[in-house]
């Protein structure tokens, strides 16, 4: 990041996009987050991707995803901390909305 | 820096502006707890004619119970401002300095910036990265009772702040501080 002088190179702090078949709920950024405004919840299943008659694996599926913009400062260290690079900046913002409720976005707006 | 005792801060900043070091630059306070049971005020001098010169910076170690020290607003106005700052934020007790809060409410009790203040509603809430990868509910069921729990950076054990027991003695500030900056202060696996 800090080799980048193009300007347009220079991340655009507006919203956080999930790319969620990348996440795989490992809570990092859930962790990481210094206010506290992601929230995740997932469960195991057996992998289907398995080959047949190898020993069968579980695997994490993400079932909800919000980030509540009401509460984030916009600091990006969940894009920076996820190891997958399932959170990305989008140059776009939030929307405004009518009360903070609606600020929570699960998976599908964060897409 | 040049170690100042409390009883001669006042004539110290006096002597420092005769000696040339005209312009005062900041004055701030550092909670050394964990290194030494005091707070640190430290102020910068510079001088004006001779910019290349290095600041002038000035020291006095003070005990965390009972830090009081002189005010040098009479010798520098600019800098009533900043040992108001240091004063609500730190718990200093400036001596004939200006009493009137900075920034905080008047109503805030304690000292924010001194590290054994724990961040209250961080205990009270539920911590959103308390559940492990797989799971939906923090609390629930069916994972081995000897894993230790995820708990949220800052907050201190019940043992060493918060939910105690009441026989106990009081809270020790310095395990408080060194939980809330992220060690994990006599905290067993539960």
């Amino acid at each position: 990041m800090s080799g980048a002088p193009d300007e347009a190179q220079q991340p655009v702090h507006g919203r956080i996009r999930l790319i969620e078949p990348a996440c795989t709920s490992c809570m990092l950024c859930v962790r990481e987050c210094p206010v506290w405004c992601i929230s995740l919840d997932s469960h195991t299943e057996p992998d289907p991707d398995v080959p047949t008659g190898a020993r069968p694996r579980m695997v994490n599926v993400l079932d909800r995803f919000e980030i509540d913009w009401g509460t984030c400062m916009y600091c990006g260290i969940c894009v920076e901390e996820c190891p997958f690079d399932a959170l990305e900046w989008d140059t776009a913002h939030p929307a405004a909305a009518d009360g903070s409720a609606d600020l929570h976005h699960g998976i599908a707006e964060l897409a | 820096m040049r170690d100042v005792p409390p009883q001669d801060w006042h004539a110290a900043v006096v002597a420092a502006r005769e000696d040339g070091h005209g312009w005062f630059d900041w004055l701030g306070c550092v909670d050394e707890i964990g290194v030494a049971d005091e707070l640190r005020v430290v102020l910068s001098l510079r001088r004006l004619d001779d910019p290349g010169a290095p600041e002038l910076l000035l020291q006095c170690r003070l005990p965390r119970s009972e830090p009081r020290i002189d005010s040098v607003r009479d010798v520098f106005a600019g800098a009533a401002w900043h040992e108001r700052e240091a004063a609500e934020e730190f718990g200093l007790d400036v001596v004939g300095g200006d009493r009137r809060r900075l920034l905080l409410d008047p109503s805030f009790t304690g000292a924010p910036l001194r590290k054994d203040e724990v961040l209250a509603s961080r205990t009270a809430q539920p911590w959103p990265g308390a559940k492990e990868p797989g799971e939906s509910d923090a609390g629930a069921g069916g994972r081995s009772p000897s894993r230790r729990r995820m708990v949220p950076p800052g907050v201190p054990a019940p043992e060493v702040w918060g939910d105690r027991d009441p026989a106990e003695p009081p809270p020790d500030p310095g395990e408080v501080a060194a939980a809330t900056s992220g060690g994990r202060v006599r905290r067993r696996a539960r």
